[in-house]
């Protein structure tokens, strides 16, 4: 007679699965896990206690070390969250600009967020093609702002530099190569059997259960929420004609799937954007004020939002970080995890969700 | 006695509530529910988790959105703040409260004070 038993089984800090050191405990009756709990404290920076009273000059070049795989974004909300506390304007190029290395840095965090879930279910192979398309990806990032990471690309009024018509060129090459990959890829995940076993029907979160958690970013769209992502709203966006990708399964599999759709997104938007891209400048110039706001943005996992307050000479008086991983992780955690039937799926749900414990723990 | 890598997570934890936004929230909470701040966050502290704690803001401000939207009486007493939003009370105990506020209200015809008494009652839970 199988004999079921409760335990209380430590995951991490330091697993094979996890990117980052994060410690879930999972109360179990046998194989079903009935609640868990995460421990943090293993990376914390401290970042927002580090910014406070320093110039945005500085802090600009603090916010996108707050993460390392959407550093662009953390680039890309600060410095929108300054231009409004200031009313700088943006000139359409550099709106442009922006979109195209936003939507690069969201494939290659996506990338990363699948390559995760693949090697997590032991699909190594398609967890390495991945990781190899992502390359691609860090290659073109760094061919339109000179690096691959810490890019520091956006500035108030503008970006910093300009896309040269033969780099546009080898992009659109690079993006239908990085589309026949992605495509590929796709297909191979959403048609294989052990994958469909490990991914379809665990973890469903609920519509319900995802709006009162506050989910964000692909985990709520993949359980039915699109207005959940804020590009629509975003101006340039609009002017491209943006539509939020999303899934009503609410399982691991739609959770994978919605990136990877939102990966030919992003693909199809630098298209319409290096085909639209207005001439003019890249900069049009303004001086950082003093004021306050809260301004959000749709980062790759979510909605990222900044709280800050400035003074006269633009130096952050006041600054608070609200990553979408804080929201998503909680909600894994507390929901997802719950009832899940074989320990072997608790690192997979956890991974599906895209967790950052870098951007949690800030 | 507790296993080796079993941590105190409880400075960790306070240091989570001493951010402004979390300063600012619990301060907004202790004062409707009539408590000391301290033995707000001591009671956050011992019933919740890291990842709610982090969590907190978000979702109270979800609270604001889309809490207890249909039962005014339940919204007064925050039956969902409390055991959903921010979990400081058992479900089953908070129903067993809000039937209790219900039937004084009934009673009484005034469902402010009932949910005053009610408040009181939800501050002597988390307190206990």
């Amino acid at each position: 007679m199988k004999k079921l038993v409760d335990v209380s089984i430590p995951i991490g800090p330091v697993h094979p699965c996890w990117k980052e050191p994060v410690r879930i405990k999972c109360e179990t009756s046998g194989e079903r896990v009935l609640s868990a709990e995460v421990e943090l404290g293993y990376m914390k920076k401290g970042i927002e206690k580090i910014m406070r009273g320093r110039p945005w000059q500085e802090v600009m070049f603090l916010a996108e070390r707050v993460c390392g795989i959407c550093s662009v974004i953390h680039n890309m909300v600060f410095i929108e969250a300054m231009e409004e506390i200031s009313g700088i304007s943006l000139p359409p190029r550099a709106a442009y600009l922006r979109v195209i290395v936003n939507e690069l840095d969201r494939m290659q965090s996506h990338l990363i967020a699948n390559f995760s879930y693949c090697y997590t279910i032991e699909h190594e192979t398609l967890a390495m093609y991945l990781l190899d398309v992502r390359e691609q990806v860090l290659d073109q990032l760094e061919r339109v702002t000179g690096a691959r990471i810490n890019t520091a690309y956006m500035i108030p009024g503008g970006v910093r530099f300009d896309l040269m018509e033969e780099d546009s060129g080898a992009l659109r090459t690079a993006l239908r190569e990085i589309e026949t990959g992605v495509k590929r890829y796709m297909k191979m995940f959403s048609s294989g059997p052990l994958i469909s076993l490990r991914s379809r029907g665990i973890a469903v979160f609920s519509r319900e259960d995802a709006i009162k958690a506050r989910v964000v970013g692909p985990t709520a769209r993949a359980s039915g929420i699109p207005e959940s992502d804020l590009r629509s709203r975003h101006p340039t966006y609009i002017k491209l004609g943006f539509q939020p990708v999303w899934r009503e399964e609410g399982d691991n599999f739609a959770r994978v799937m919605v990136r990877f759709d939102e990966i030919l997104q992003s693909i199809d938007l630098i298209q319409k954007a290096l085909d639209t891209l207005p001439e003019g400048d890249i900069r049009g110039g303004g001086i950082c004020k003093a004021g306050e706001t809260a301004y959000s943005g749709e980062a790759p996992r979510g909605e990222l939002r900044y709280f800050i307050k400035t003074d006269e000479y633009g130096r952050v008086v006041d600054i608070t970080i609200q990553t979408p991983s804080i929201m998503n992780i909680e909600a894994c955690t507390h929901s997802m995890l719950k009832g899940v039937t074989s320990l072997a799926d608790v690192t997979s749900t956890f991974i599906s969700a895209d967790p950052c414990i870098a951007c949690m723990e800030r | 006695m507790g296993y080796l890598y079993e941590k105190d997570l409880r400075m960790m934890k306070y240091h989570i509530l001493q951010s402004p936004r979390h300063m600012s929230l619990v301060s907004r909470l202790a004062d409707d529910l009539g408590m000391r701040v301290p033995d707000l966050q001591k009671a956050m502290i011992r019933r919740c988790d890291m990842a709610y704690l982090e969590n907190l803001p978000a979702r109270y401000e979800t609270w604001l959105e889309e809490g207890d939207r249909d039962d005014e009486l339940a919204r007064a007493i925050g039956r969902e703040l409390y055991t959903i939003y921010v979990p400081l009370l058992d479900p089953d105990k908070m129903q067993e409260l809000h039937l209790k506020v219900k039937t004084m209200a009934d009673e009484s015809g005034s469902p402010q004070e009932a949910a005053s008494a009610g408040i009181c009652m939800i501050r002597e839970e988390i307190l206990t």
